[in-house]
């Protein structure tokens, strides 16, 4: 396409640099911040030579073999779980209405940041908590709370139960996702009434002849939630053990503490967090390889039921118990935020008080201001690029390169233990000093791949036809892009940046980090209080970073409707 | 036309007794017909007049804005209430629907039903050496042409061993010379195993070829064709 030589078309012409330029040079950069010290090289604690001594340190450490073994096997049993239940549920209800249905109320808790979910389960599971106050002490004879492991177990369970119900309405909304696309869906569904016409029980059909399929739209979302959760910080730092942590988290903790030499280690723990990510990315592949040779002669056996009666009704457990898991979570944190006295085992609070919130509200201010400034600041960055860089595609009739495209996603793929703290040291290096400066470009590396998938489909099928007659017209490509594409896109753009500011309400590690302690928001005191005394006002900080996204997802919706509402 | 208590079981056919269909309370259309083994029963119509949702009635898979009232017999029992993969109805739509993540001879040995190993694999060889297709067991579905897919389809369907069959405009994204082959072809094999077929299609000369009873749902008039 021939455009004029403009302001406007060459700030176009060149966004698509600057995207590759903001995403990768931090990454690749904060990844150098932190393989420089891993291998002995920290100029400020007067170590000038390479070595693995930053390695030795760490092996040394008392507990290390059980960090790692956390980490991977919190991970892959949270995804292999998240993946099965969410594999059962479409099975089970794939002609069903109830699809839709759970689709409606699970969505809803994606915009849930992990540590306000953390801290919700942990009010379920906690000796004292609602799980067990609902059961005693009719059933149990417990009148004072158990001594039992949850949270904090040595073993990682509350971990995998936190990741696990954090993860599964994320993958299957992307399965829906997939199968919402009319081409694909269509394909797919008439795939299944063939098995169905060929003798196979709906079940059986759906795991011989969808799956295979399916699967392949969602290996890299499903890669992408075992890279997370390999390196979570909030959900083990409130939910798992403390003696010893996960390996993120002791590396968080190594990095944060007062003695400065542990950065060296510190570093050296963010690369073995690295290779455990790989290996788990290379066990998921294993174990593809493994099921699709186990399962080869099982897809043309010509087994048409596999007890897929016992199935379905164990689904259906399995999505009420999870349902009501969450319901129950919700309302606890509700309770909590609200309650007086509260003597175990009693189901409600002996009385309602609305003193947290008062107190909580007039404490939250400066967090409050400072979380909508950082997530508004870096949502319309995230917006304002992802929308020149989309115009650049149209610009050139091209759409961004394969490599391109994997680069927006990098810092999704990257444990971001891995290089948030040479981001730091990025910043040190350049003297940056402005601490809101440096948590919104933190952030952006987060908001943007989110914000990027949200806008891209919707702007790249708009009708190429507008533009062209527009252009026929003797309109400039600046006022096609301000007067025509922009009103056209403003629903997508407004659900764009309420997810944009989701993502960055929720950032936890980029804020302590890139803040340097000095920028308070709403999830680094959500998840301070839910390690301290205070179960009540975390509470409430847990329910305010819900409540935010909530906010704005609704505006996103409603606003467009005011806007175009039919008039007369 | 009999009722269906005196048919004898040895007849295929397939029995569409008093059918009423209703869109949201809107009649639709209404059926009585029986269909013999090796007959086609052609419905034309326009878009919108009920073919496609006759077809998901016939398989048990009515949308849930649309209700039916009538039976369906096949070879004198009644499937009206059946679950739709108990019906032994086999479905042969326009695109091919094959299974990407299976070889052509996975896709039929899908449909057969259980047995030895070496069995299948022999009566998978002979069906594609009897369409055409010898030597192809091992390829891709997606490395196949559109006639050599529809092909498979019909073989995959065929092999399952369904009493009827049902065809949803089967030739319909065929070129005129593969059209002609492939109707030839299917046509054929519904005699071979004396199959009763309902097919829905837009285009006369499918109508012709089938040599059945034709019916137009936007004028409920029949229309037998001379065979």
């Amino acid at each position: 396409m021939i455009v004029a030589n403009t302001l406007f078309t060459r700030v176009v012409r060149n966004s698509p640099y600057l995207l590759i330029a903001l995403l990768v040079v931090p990454v690749l950069g904060g990844l150098l911040g932190v393989l420089l010290p891993a291998f002995g090289w920290f100029p400020a604690l007067g170590a000038h030579e390479f070595g693995l001594f930053g390695f030795v340190q760490l092996f040394q450490t008392p507990g290390i073999e059980r960090m790692v073994l956390l980490s991977f096997g919190t991970s892959l049993a949270s995804t292999l779980l998240a993946f099965i239940i969410t594999i059962l549920i479409l099975a089970s209800y794939f002609n069903s209405p109830w699809l839709k249905r759970i689709q409606r109320l699970l969505g809803p808790i994606l915009v849930i940041p992990h540590a306000a979910a953390a801290i919700a389960i942990g009010f379920l599971i906690t000796p004292s908590g609602f799980l067990s106050r609902l059961v005693s002490p009719w059933f149990t004879g417990w009148d004072t709370p158990p001594d039992w492991l949850l949270p904090h177990d040595p073993y990682g369970l509350s971990i995998i139960f936190g990741l696990t119900l954090k993860e599964l309405p994320f993958l299957l909304l992307i399965a829906l996702g997939v199968l919402a696309q009319p081409e694909i869906g269509k394909t797919l569904r008439a795939q299944h009434k063939v098995a169905s016409s060929l003798g196979y029980c709906p079940m059986t059909g759906f795991f011989k002849v969808i799956l295979p399929s399916l699967y392949g739209y969602m290996r890299l979302p499903l890669l992408a939630v075992l890279a997370y959760s390999s390196a979570s910080v909030e959900i083990p730092l409130i939910l798992g053990p403390n003696t010893p942590p996960t390996l993120a988290v002791a590396i968080m903790q190594w990095f944060s503490d007062v003695d400065l030499s542990l950065r060296i280690k510190a570093s050296s723990g963010a690369i073995l967090q690295i290779l455990i990510t790989l290996s788990l990315l290379g066990s998921w592949w294993l174990l593809e390889l493994l099921v699709k040779k186990c399962s080869a002669a099982f897809l043309i056996n010509g087994e048409r039921e596999y007890g897929g009666m016992l199935i379905k009704r164990l689904t259906d457990m399995i999505t009420i118990a999870m349902l009501t898991i969450i319901g129950l979570a919700l309302v606890a944190m509700v309770l909590w935020s609200f309650a007086g006295f509260w003597s175990f085992p009693d189901i409600l609070p002996q009385q309602l008080v609305s003193l947290h919130w008062s107190s909580a509200l007039l404490q939250m201010q400066t967090p409050l201001f400072n979380t909508l400034v950082i997530a508004i600041s870096t949502t319309l960055i995230a917006i304002a690029l992802t929308l020149l860089v989309l115009e650049a595609e149209q610009q050139n009739t091209k759409t961004i390169s394969a490599i391109s495209g994997f680069i927006i996603y990098l810092p999704l793929l990257i444990p971001s233990i891995a290089f948030l703290f040479g981001i730091v040291w990025l910043f040190e290096q350049v003297n940056s000093q402005h601490a809101y400066v440096n948590v919104v470009f933190s952030h952006l590396l987060f908001v943007l791949p989110y914000v990027f998938l949200s806008l891209a489909n919707s702007y790249r099928r708009l009708d190429p036809r507008f533009s062209s007659v527009a252009a026929s017209l003797g309109v400039p490509p600046s006022k096609i892009f301000w007067k025509l594409k922009l009103p056209l896109l403003i629903s997508p753009i407004l659900i764009a940046s309420a997810l944009g500011l989701a993502i960055s309400f929720s950032q936890y590690l980029p804020t302590l980090l890139s803040g340097a302690g000095r920028i308070n928001t709403i999830t680094t005191e959500a998840v301070t209080l839910a390690n301290g005394a205070s179960r009540r006002t975390s509470a409430v900080y847990a329910l305010m970073q819900m409540l935010l996204p909530a906010l704005f997802f609704i505006l996103a919706w409603a606003v467009p409707k005011l806007l175009f509402r039919k008039k007369g | 036309m009999k009722s269906p208590s005196t048919l004898t079981h040895n007849i295929p056919s397939l029995n569409i007794s008093h059918l009423q269909l209703k869109q949201q309370g809107t009649p639709l259309l209404s059926l009585n017909e029986e269909v013999k083994g090796g007959e086609v029963l052609t419905i034309m119509g326009p878009s919108g007049s009920g073919k496609s949702t006759l077809l998901n009635w016939l398989v048990g898979m009515l949308p849930s804005d649309f209700t039916a009232t009538g039976e369906l017999y096949l070879n004198g029992q009644d499937i009206t209430n059946t679950a739709s993969h108990l019906r032994h109805i086999g479905l042969l739509y326009q695109d091919p629907l094959l299974f990407p993540h299976l070889t052509v001879a996975g896709n039929i040995a899908f449909a057969m039903p259980k047995g030895d190993k070496q069995t299948r694999r022999d009566e998978i060889s002979e069906a594609l050496n009897q369409v055409g297709l010898a030597g192809m067991e091992k390829r891709c579905p997606q490395h196949l042409s559109g006639g050599q897919q529809a092909r498979v389809a019909l073989l995959r369907v065929l092999l399952s061993k369904p009493k009827a069959i049902l065809l949803d405009e089967p030739f319909s994204k065929l070129d005129s010379q593969l059209r002609q082959e492939t109707r030839q072809l299917v046509f054929e094999q519904i005699q071979r195993y004396s199959l009763p077929a309902v097919m829905v299609t837009h285009d006369q000369s499918d109508a012709i070829a089938a040599q059945g009873k034709v019916i137009t749902l936007d004028t409920l008039s029949l229309n037998e064709v001379a065979s």
